[in-house]
C-alpha cells in the first residue's frame, strides 16, 4: 500500500483531486462564500476578505470584474466601499496572489423601512381589506406582520397578509366596536418599523359596484326606460343590510345627468328623451349609515326607449355637446317635435278632460249659489215692500 | 217661489252628491299605518342622525381614546352573523336595557355639560328626549310580546371632569359608541319586524 501511494500515477491523481477540489472547499463555507451582506445606501460598507489579519496582498473582483466602485483597500485586504449606491450592489470576491478564492459575498443595498401609508376598506360588514404603500422605497425584501387591536388592545385579530400584493384581510371584524387600530410592522434586513392607523369601520364601509345593469325599453312608452341591476356579489344578502342605489342617466352626448335614488331594482324613469340612446350608471351605499362610502360607478350601460317601428330615426352623428344646454330644454324640444299621440299623451288628454269637467262642476255650483242668494234677496225685498205697503195702509186707516 | 228654492237647493245637493265619487277617486290611497316596529326603526334612525350631527358639530376626533366609560353596552362582541340570527324577546329586552344604560350616561353628560356651558346642550337635551321616547315605545312593544325587562346595570360614571377638554372627550366617546349602537339597533329592528308580526 505505501508503494502504491508513492507511485507517480497515484501522486498525480491525488494532486489533481486536491487542486480541483480547492474552490469547492471554499464555496461550502456558508458565512464566507455564499452569504448575503445587507447595508444601507449612501453609507460606507466594509467587506473583510478573511477573518485573520494576515497582511498578504489580495485582489477584489466585483461581478467577476476587476473594476471596483469608489473604494479603498486596507493593508489587511479589507475592501471599504465608499458612499455606496445601487450600482455598487453585486457579488464581491477576494482572491489571494495565486488566484485562490478566499471570500465571496453578495452585497445588497437599501434602506430600513419607513412608515407605511395604510388604507382600509370594508366591502361588507364581515370583511376588512387593508393595503399599504411604503413611504420609503427600501429596495430590499420585506416581511409584514399586521394585527387589528380592538378597544385599546382588549382584543386582537391577525390580519392575514399577502406580501406580494401588500395587503391584508380580516374576516369577521367587530364592526360595531368603537375603537379599532391596525398595526402593520414592516421588517427587512436593515430594521423594522411599525405603523398604526385608526379604523373607523363605519366610515370605511364601501360596497363594490352593482352588477348586471340592464337598460331596457318599455313597449308603448317612448319616454320610459326600465333600469335593473343585481346587488354587488360581495355584499351580504340579508335584510339587515339594505343598500341605497344612486342611478344617473343622460342621453348620449349630453353633459348633464339626471338622477334618482332607489332601495331596490328595477327603477322606471319617465323622462327619457324619446328616440335617443341613454347612458346609465349606478352606484351603491349602505342604506343605514349615511356616513359610509358610495361604491364606484358601474361602467356605462346603454339603452334606448321604445319607439314605433315606422318612425325609427337614428342620427348617424350623435349630437354635439353644445346641443344640450340643459336636460329641461331637451325635454321641451322633444315634446314640441313629437306629433304622434302616444299612450302617455292619451293619458294627458284624459286628465285635461277631467279638469274641464271639474271646472264645469265648480262653475255650476258657484252659479247655483249666486242664483239662490239672488232669489232669497228678491224674496226678502218683496216681503219688505209688502210690509211697507201694509204699514202705509194701516196708517191711512181712520182710527 | 218656496217650491223653486227648495227644488234648486235639492238640485244643487244632488249635483254635489253625484260628483262625490269623482272627488273621492281623485284623493290618493292613504298610506299603510306605521306599526310600532316601524316607529322604533324610524326613531332609531332619527337618533342616529342626531348623534352624527352632534359629532360633526361639537365633538372632536382625537387620536387618544380615553375609555372613561367602562359600563357602556358591549359592542365589540356583536358580529354581522349574530344579526342574522336574532331572537325576538331576548333582543328586545337587551336593546331596552342597553338604551336605558345610554340614557343614564347621556343624562350624566348633560349635567356635566351644563356646568361647562357646552354649546351642544340644546341638541343633547333633544337627544335625551328622543331616547326616552324610544325606550318607552320599546317597553310597550316588550309588554305586547311578553319580553322580560332585564335588571338594570349600574353605570359607572366618572366622578368629576375638571376641564372643558374632558367634557369634549367624554362626549365624543359617548356619541361615537351610541352612533354604532343605533346602527346595530336599527338593523335589529329591521330583522325583528316580521317576527313581531308573526307573534301578534
Amino acid at each position: 500500500m505505501p508503494g502504491l501511494l508513492s507511485s507517480p500515477v497515484c501522486l498525480t491523481v491525488i494532486w489533481f483531486l486536491s487542486w480541483s477540489l480547492r474552490p469547492i472547499r471554499a464555496q461550502i463555507q456558508p458565512d464566507e462564500v455564499s452569504g448575503v451582506r445587507y447595508a444601507p445606501l449612501q453609507s460606507n460598507v466594509t467587506l473583510a476578505c478573511r477573518k485573520s489579519q494576515i497582511r498578504t496582498p489580495v485582489v477584489w473582483h466585483h461581478n467577476n470584474s476587476a473594476v471596483l466602485p469608489w473604494h479603498k483597500l486596507t493593508s489587511d485586504g479589507t475592501l471599504v466601499l465608499l458612499h455606496v449606491d445601487l450600482s455598487t450592489q453585486g457579488n464581491y470576491s477576494c482572491y489571494d496572489n495565486g488566484g485562490l478564492l478566499l471570500h465571496s459575498v453578495k452585497l445588497r443595498l437599501g434602506h430600513r423601512p419607513g412608515s407605511l401609508s395604510i388604507s382600509c376598506r370594508l366591502p361588507n360588514h364581515m370583511r376588512v381589506r387593508c393595503s399599504w404603500v411604503e413611504s420609503v422605497k427600501t429596495f430590499l425584501p420585506a416581511q409584514y406582520n399586521a394585527i387589528l387591536w380592538i378597544e385599546s388592545g382588549r382584543e386582537s385579530k391577525t390580519c392575514v397578509v399577502d406580501v406580494a400584493q401588500k395587503h391584508c384581510d380580516i374576516d369577521h371584524p367587530s364592526y360595531w366596536s368603537s375603537s379599532q387600530t391596525l398595526s402593520v410592522q414592516e421588517t427587512n434586513a436593515l430594521g423594522s418599523e411599525t405603523t398604526y392607523v385608526r379604523l373607523p369601520f363605519d366610515k370605511l364601509l364601501k360596497p363594490n359596484p352593482p352588477r348586471s345593469v340592464l337598460v331596457t325599453a318599455i313597449e308603448g312608452y317612448p319616454k320610459k326606460l326600465n333600469i335593473s341591476w343585481e346587488l354587488p356579489s360581495s355584499w351580504l344578502l340579508h335584510e339587515a343590510f339594505p343598500l341605497l342605489f344612486h342611478i344617473r342617466y343622460r342621453p348620449q352626448g349630453s353633459l348633464y345627468w339626471s338622477e334618482v335614488f332607489s332601495e331596490q331594482s328595477p327603477v322606471v324613469i319617465f323622462d327619457a328623451l324619446a328616440g335617443y340612446v341613454h347612458q346609465v350608471q349606478i352606484c351603491a351605499r349602505d342604506e343605514v349609515n349615511n356616513e359610509s362610502m358610495w361604491s364606484d360607478w358601474t361602467a356605462v350601460t346603454l339603452g334606448m326607449p321604445w319607439e314605433e317601428p315606422a318612425e325609427v330615426f337614428l342620427p348617424e352623428d350623435p349630437f354635439h355637446e353644445d346641443f344640450f344646454p340643459s336636460l329641461t330644454t331637451m325635454e321641451t324640444s322633444t315634446t314640441k317635435t313629437d306629433d304622434s299621440l302616444s299612450p302617455e299623451d292619451e293619458g294627458n288628454v284624459g286628465l285635461v278632460i277631467l279638469l274641464v269637467l271639474f271646472s264645469v262642476v265648480i262653475l255650476t255650483t258657484v252659479l247655483s249659489l249666486i242664483f239662490v242668494v239672488w232669489v232669497r234677496q228678491r224674496r226678502r225685498n218683496h216681503v219688505t215692500k209688502q210690509e211697507l205697503s201694509s204699514m202705509l195702509k194701516m196708517k191711512s186707516m181712520p182710527i | 217661489m218656496k217650491l223653486l228654492l227648495d227644488s234648486s237647493s235639492s238640485l244643487l245637493f244632488s249635483l254635489l252628491l253625484a260628483h262625490l265619487p269623482v272627488f273621492t277617486s281623485a284623493t290618493p290611497v292613504p298610506p299603510r299605518r306605521p306599526t310600532d316596529m316601524d316607529k322604533l326603526s324610524n326613531q332609531t334612525k332619527n337618533l342616529m342622525k342626531l348623534t352624527q350631527e352632534l359629532l360633526r358639530e361639537h365633538a372632536f376626533d382625537s387620536d387618544v381614546e380615553p375609555h372613561r366609560f367602562r359600563s357602556l353596552p358591549e359592542m365589540s362582541n356583536r358580529s354581522a352573523n349574530d344579526l342574522t340570527n336574532l331572537e325576538l324577546k331576548p333582543t328586545l329586552s337587551q336593546l331596552h336595557a342597553d338604551l336605558k344604560l345610554y340614557e343614564h350616561h347621556f343624562e350624566w353628560l348633560n349635567r356635566v355639560s351644563k356646568k361647562h356651558h357646552h354649546p351642544a346642550l340644546p341638541k343633547l337635551v333633544e337627544m335625551i328626549r328622543e331616547m326616552k321616547s324610544l325606550s318607552n315605545l320599546l317597553h310597550r312593544q316588550m309588554l305586547r310580546v311578553e319580553a322580560p325587562r332585564l335588571t338594570q346595570a349600574t353605570p359607572s360614571l366618572p366622578p368629576h371632569l375638571p376641564y372643558q377638554f374632558d367634557v369634549l372627550q367624554s362626549s365624543h366617546e359617548l356619541l361615537q359608541h351610541f352612533k354604532l349602537f343605533c346602527d346595530w339597533a336599527y338593523r335589529a329592528f329591521l330583522i325583528l319586524k316580521p317576527k313581531v308580526s308573526a307573534v301578534q
